[in-house]
């Protein structure tokens, strides 16, 4: 560190990656320079994981897909149930030519694919993977997430305004009209959790559910019985925010071709489906880190001290998110999708109140048990 | 002129509590069944790797009983489309088979050529699948002739030693006559030359 500035754990940007990187790079180096190298780094590691996530959810999907249907889904590419197919389709994306309509709005139609990754990339800064797997430990960990998250909504309508399409501009407004109302009831279904653990950053609520052997879940707590509906109250919200069925309205095909990106192709067409796995597993992430004890399972506290500890949180932490994956991929094949006009009424006449409602009894509750326990 | 109308909201009976109820146990239910089906028996096959069988009516490509077949052409002639083209060499009673081929980018599975075979050798069979990268891999082949057999060509020699012996026969028989004709003299000098 310089003798100028203050090391990097008291510098107001500094995690534990800047720290961990001050302790291997050479002394003397400015924090701006660590600070970036940190960057540099933890976006590798994001956009690697992301990557690798998005291929392997796309095969995912389709086994799921096949498989609820009856029949192989994808066999043929590589030796394995056709392990290798989200590697080719990836290849083919990537070699597909890039076409740029000629009446499109050209700054809006190759800024949008950008703008909608880049959100689904950020919020993954503020996801704990492990009790110090945690690129920036943010104390308003939930609210960036949801707030960095609704920003892809943008994304989609320069998407859909960019193509100048009409299926598109569709698909896009549907998209704003279904994200502005769903924000209400994700953000009032996350209040029950943080109202439980009494903080909005993601990696404190994971620390606070490693007890009883690493099975204190919140789903499990005293408050179960406001976990459980809450928990599905945020997963509908969740449903309807990543635009995953039954709330595929942006994107329905059998209406709008394939809505706010009718008009992508190659790469920037698998920006937005890497973008939708990502949001997909964000989602799930987030409800593992509050509903189901995040990287806790039991017999980790034992492990505690020992170079297996890290690895295995993580490894569960992305175990039980990508469970989470596999029920919305379940659901998707399982509910028809939903009018429009059902969606609004789901979302303003019943997730709404009934979140508010929810809202009403954890705080009760919490407030009982103060008055009760004195806690 | 008819207006446009809102269309009337579907009657429902159910009271909220009772939509979200009823949203809740049959997504529940939903997601039962299809967690049932995940782990059912695919239904489908792997295709190329593994065919279902076809029925045996089934119009496939032809399969031909050569050994039978007396080169009588009477399945080329029937063929409306004339993709049946075949080649042979005639031993006497034994036939040398040269080709018998048929044109698969012509023949359109009609059956017309199986049944006029008078010794009901050609069939339809079960292959369906004539995949390939080259047109010409569409005239098939479907000579299943081994060759001659030691037999035929022992039957072959024999016929054919049989024949030479006739001939030879003929030939002394002839030169015996002529010896016989010129023997009785220039009475009938014309009579030499039959
Ligand atoms: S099936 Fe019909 S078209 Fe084909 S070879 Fe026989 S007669 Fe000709
Ligand atoms: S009709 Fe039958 S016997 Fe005659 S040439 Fe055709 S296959 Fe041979």
């Amino acid at each position: 560190m310089s003798a100028a500035l203050p090391p990097a754990a008291a510098a107001p940007q500094g995690n534990g990656l800047t720290e961990l990187l001050g302790g291997l790079l050479p002394d003397g180096l400015p924090f701006w320079a660590l600070a970036l190298t940190g960057a540099v780094v933890s976006f590798a590691i994001i956009f690697a994981f992301i990557a690798v996530l998005a291929m392997f959810a796309t095969w995912l999907e389709r086994k799921v897909a096949g498989h609820i249907q009856v029949r192989y889904g994808p066999m043929r590419t590589g030796a394995w149930h056709g392990w290798a197919q989200a590697l080719a389709d990836g290849v083919k994306l990537l070699i597909k030519e890039d076409l740029v309509l000629t009446s499109a709005d050209k700054p809006l139609f190759k800024l949008a694919p950008m703008v909608v990754l880049s959100t689904a990339l950020a919020a993954f800064v503020a996801l704990p993977f492990g009790p110090n797997a945690i690129v920036a430990d943010l104390d308003l960990g939930i609210y960036f997430i949801i707030a960095i998250s609704s920003i892809t909504t943008f994304g989609v309508i320069m998407a859909g305004w960019g193509s100048n399409n009409k299926w598109s501009l569709y698909g896009a407004m549907r998209e704003a009209a279904q994200v502005a109302s769903y924000e209400i009831p994700l953000g009032l279904s996350l209040m029950m959790p943080v109202m439980y653990f009494g903080s909005l950053s993601l990696n404190h609520a994971g620390a606070m559910q490693s007890g009883w052997y690493g099975m204190h879940w919140y789903v499990f707590s005293d408050a179960f019985w406001i976990a459980i509906p809450s928990f599905a109250l945020f997963f509908t919200a969740a449903l309807a925010e990543t635009k995953r069925a039954p709330f595929d309205l942006p994107e329905s095909e059998s209406e709008l071709v394939a809505g706010f990106h009718t008009e992508y192709s190659g790469i920037r067409f698998a920006f937005f489906f890497m973008e939708e796995y990502a949001a997909m597993y964000l989602m799930s992430a987030v409800g593992t880190a509050l509903w189901f004890g995040a990287w806790n399972f039991p017999g980790l506290s034992l492990l505690e001290g020992t170079v297996l500890h890290a690895p295995l949180a993580v490894a569960a932490f992305v175990t039980k998110s990508l469970l989470l994956v596999f029920v919305m991929m379940w659901v998707r094949w399982t509910v028809p999708r939903i009018r429009i006009d059902q969606v609004m009424a789901l979302g303003y006449k019943y997730l709404t109140p009934l979140c508010l409602l929810m809202i009403l009894l954890a705080a009760s509750w919490e407030w009982v048990k103060a008055i009760a326990f004195g806690a | 002129m008819a207006t446009l109308q809102e269309p009337a909201a579907p009657a429902s009976d159910r009271s909220y509590w009772g939509n979200v109820w009823h949203a809740v146990k049959s997504t529940a239910v939903g997601m039962g069944i299809t967690f049932r089906y995940l782990w059912t028996k695919p239904f489908t096959t792997q295709y190329p790797d593994e065919r279902l069988p076809v029925d045996g009516r089934y119009r496939g490509i032809h399969y031909l009983e050569q050994d039978l077949c007396i080169y009588c052409q009477a399945c080329a002639k029937a063929c409306p489309v004339d993709c049946i083209d075949m080649g042979a060499q005639r031993h006497g009673k034994e036939l040398e088979w040269e080709f018998f081929s048929i044109d698969y980018q012509k023949c359109m599975f009609c059956e017309l050529c199986v049944y006029p075979c008078p010794k009901d050798c050609i069939h339809m069979g079960e292959q369906y699948s004539l995949v390939t990268e080259d047109k010409s891999d569409f005239l098939l082949e479907l000579t299943s002739w081994q060759g001659l057999t030691e037999e035929q060509k022992l039957r072959i020699a024999e016929a054919e030693a049989a024949k030479a012996a006739k001939k030879a026969a003929a030939a002394k028989a002839k030169a015996a006559k002529e010896a016989a004709e010129a023997a009785a003299e220039p009475a009938e000098p014309e009579e030499g030359k039959e």
